[in-house]
């Protein structure tokens, strides 16, 4: 097994730091999957079985890396599996906004470890100082590969771009203080409506003219305790109940610069938030429904 | 008024909640507030332990739109902490618009807010009111003022940071004579003092005929510190009874004006 890697441009090494710390917010540990053309950080929930992972992240390793070399266990298996205490990478990581060059390792020390050199810049001289940290990581036994492998979820109902994640993510924190729960609601029409409802209040804040990119209705609601909107035809719409803190952790992704995010919905079952690059980065997040 | 919010109880709009919400948190050291329309304005009061009554009022010139019936008391009792989070629901550094509706006894206060800079986002709130508390009735008619000082905001709010955080109770010696107004902090073993006289740059006017000296837990007096920060001025206010009526100024940016009033209830010496 051998890995090794070099980054040296400024935009994709404040990217790969964002990346990190947002997923340390998310988890203590994080797998980090190594294949040819990509790299992969993964979330997953103890015990998920086959529930979707938390986070599913992939970045492809050419526009990232100036040099990208790795050999897995054999010719079958030709991946890295390493598992990564999250918050240990982010802090080692954090110092990459203002590096020159970065150079990531697997080595083999008291333990198996990810070796980062960094490379920063002296403000007093052009001499530069190297940093490296070694950060210890569990390698993955091929026998639980299978419990990261691709998410495979059910069609989404619909597919629909949200609005500026930072705004979102205000809302939600003010509803957050209020309820544990909020009901995401979302229409074929681009509306997107947040709602909390709570002995004390009921809040709904609605976005409209939002781009649908896709629609597999009509929604059979016949089964809910839905309340009918006026002038809204149900079949139309999709919602989701979600736990408010959970939601908002996702959405403090916003720090990480984003073409678009697109929230997809499988009927009360399932939220997908899809948060693409730049630097087509993919990092998808899995919420689940809370049925009663 | 076509869409047939006449009959309701109130209505009312304004441009910007921003400084009604921060005038709310100032108050907001209880889960909930009475709210009262009155045709002169709104005014939200809370209340600590029947020591010390806190309300925040918003004359109905701060809105574009401010309607409420004359024919029937319009009062309930809301939970502020939910009223301030949905007057905040676009955060702090967004300016919404801010619309109120109560129809009739026992509905929900209805908000509609819309931020100035985003088109394709509202919120809608419905928060549920119950029936009044009453409201304590600590001005005595027949207490007349003995001491009244108009200092300036912020100093004021610099001074009360000052003093020492673990002391419960604080002496206030107001007199004609210098220094005017002397502040005393007693704490477990130490005794601090702090002398403003008239003639500081934090009073801008003083009257007090004969020397009065009245004593307040200092956690109550700590209570307005909130409203300091976001006030101009602050006028105190010293009955002869002991009562201590604290009146603060919001100046806004459109030259209107808020108020929070404090009333706190002496310390009786034993």
């Amino acid at each position: 097994m051998k890995f090794r890697a070099v980054m040296v441009d400024t935009a994709p090494m404040r990217e790969f730091s964002n990346i990190v710390t947002t997923i340390s917010k998310l988890s203590k540990e994080c797998v980090l999957r190594l294949s040819d053309d990509k790299l992969y950080f993964i979330v997953s929930e103890d015990n998920s079985g086959p529930t979707p992972p938390v986070l599913w992240c992939e970045i492809p390793q050419d526009v990232f890396f100036s040099e990208y070399q790795m050999i897995g266990i054999d010719d079958e298996h030709k991946d890295i599996y390493l598992g990564v205490v999250s918050a240990n990478l982010a802090r080692s990581l954090a110092t990459l906004k203002s590096a020159k060059c970065l150079k990531i390792k697997l080595t083999k020390k008291q333990c198996p470890c990810l070796t980062l050199e960094i490379e920063m810049p002296s403000s007093t001289s052009t001499q530069t100082r190297q940093v490296t940290h070694d950060i210890p990581v569990v390698v993955v036994p091929r026998k639980l590969w299978s419990e990261f492998q691709e998410p495979r979820v059910p069609q989404p109902d619909i597919s629909i771009e949200l609005p500026a994640l930072k705004q979102l993510r205000t809302t939600i924190d003010r509803m957050k203080t209020m309820s544990s729960e909020v009901i995401i609601r979302a229409s074929a029409e681009g509306r997107l409506t947040l709602q909390i409802k709570t002995n004390m209040a009921k809040v709904s804040t609605r976005f409209k003219d939002l781009r649908v990119e896709a629609f597999e209705g009509p929604i059979d609601h016949s089964d809910s305790e839905t309340e009918s909107q006026a002038n809204e035809d149900m079949s139309r719409v999709c919602y989701c109940r979600v736990d408010a803190k959970k939601f908002s952790t996702f959405l403090s992704s916003e720090q990480i610069s984003h073409n678009k995010t697109i929230c997809s919905m499988v009927n009360k079952k399932l939220v997908i938030l899809c948060l693409q690059t730049e630097e087509n980065v993919m990092l998808q997040f899995f919420i689940p429904g809370i049925v009663y | 008024m076509d869409n047939g919010t006449s009959q309701y109880y109130l209505t009312a709009s304004m441009d910007s909640g921003k400084s009604f919400c921060s005038l709310l948190k100032a108050i907001q050291f209880q889960e909930n507030a009475v709210f009262c329309a009155m045709p002169e304005g709104l005014k939200l009061t809370v209340e600590e332990g029947k020591c010390v009554q806190a309300s925040a009022y918003i004359p109905a010139d701060n809105f574009t739109e401010y309607h409420v019936r004359d024919d029937v008391d319009v009062m309930f009792k809301i939970s502020i902490a939910v009223l301030t989070e949905c007057l905040n629901i676009f955060g702090a550094s967004e300016e919404s618009s801010l619309k109120m509706y109560y129809r009739s006894e026992g509905s929900p206060l209805l908000l509609v807010l819309q931020p100035q800079s985003i088109h394709n986002v509202m919120t809608d709130c419905e928060i549920s009111t119950q029936t009044a508390d009453s409201v304590l009735e600590l001005k005595d008619e027949d207490a007349s003022e003995v001491a009244k000082l108009v200092l300036k905001a912020t100093a004021f709010g610099g001074l009360l940071a000052d003093l020492e955080r673990s002391c419960d109770i604080i002496e206030l010696n107001l007199s004609p004579e210098h220094p005017n107004v002397s502040i005393t902090t007693y704490g477990m073993q130490d005794r601090s003092c702090i002398d403003v006289p008239k003639s500081s740059d934090m009073v801008e006017s003083f009257s007090c005929e004969k020397p009065i000296t009245l004593k307040y837990q200092l956690p109550h007096i700590r209570l307005i510190m909130k409203a300091l920060a976001i006030s101009s001025k602050v006028v105190l206010r010293c009955s002869s009874n002991g009562l201590l009526l604290l009146q603060l100024k919001l100046e806004k940016e459109d030259q209107r004006q808020m108020f929070s009033e404090f009333y706190i209830v002496p310390l009786l010496d034993d």
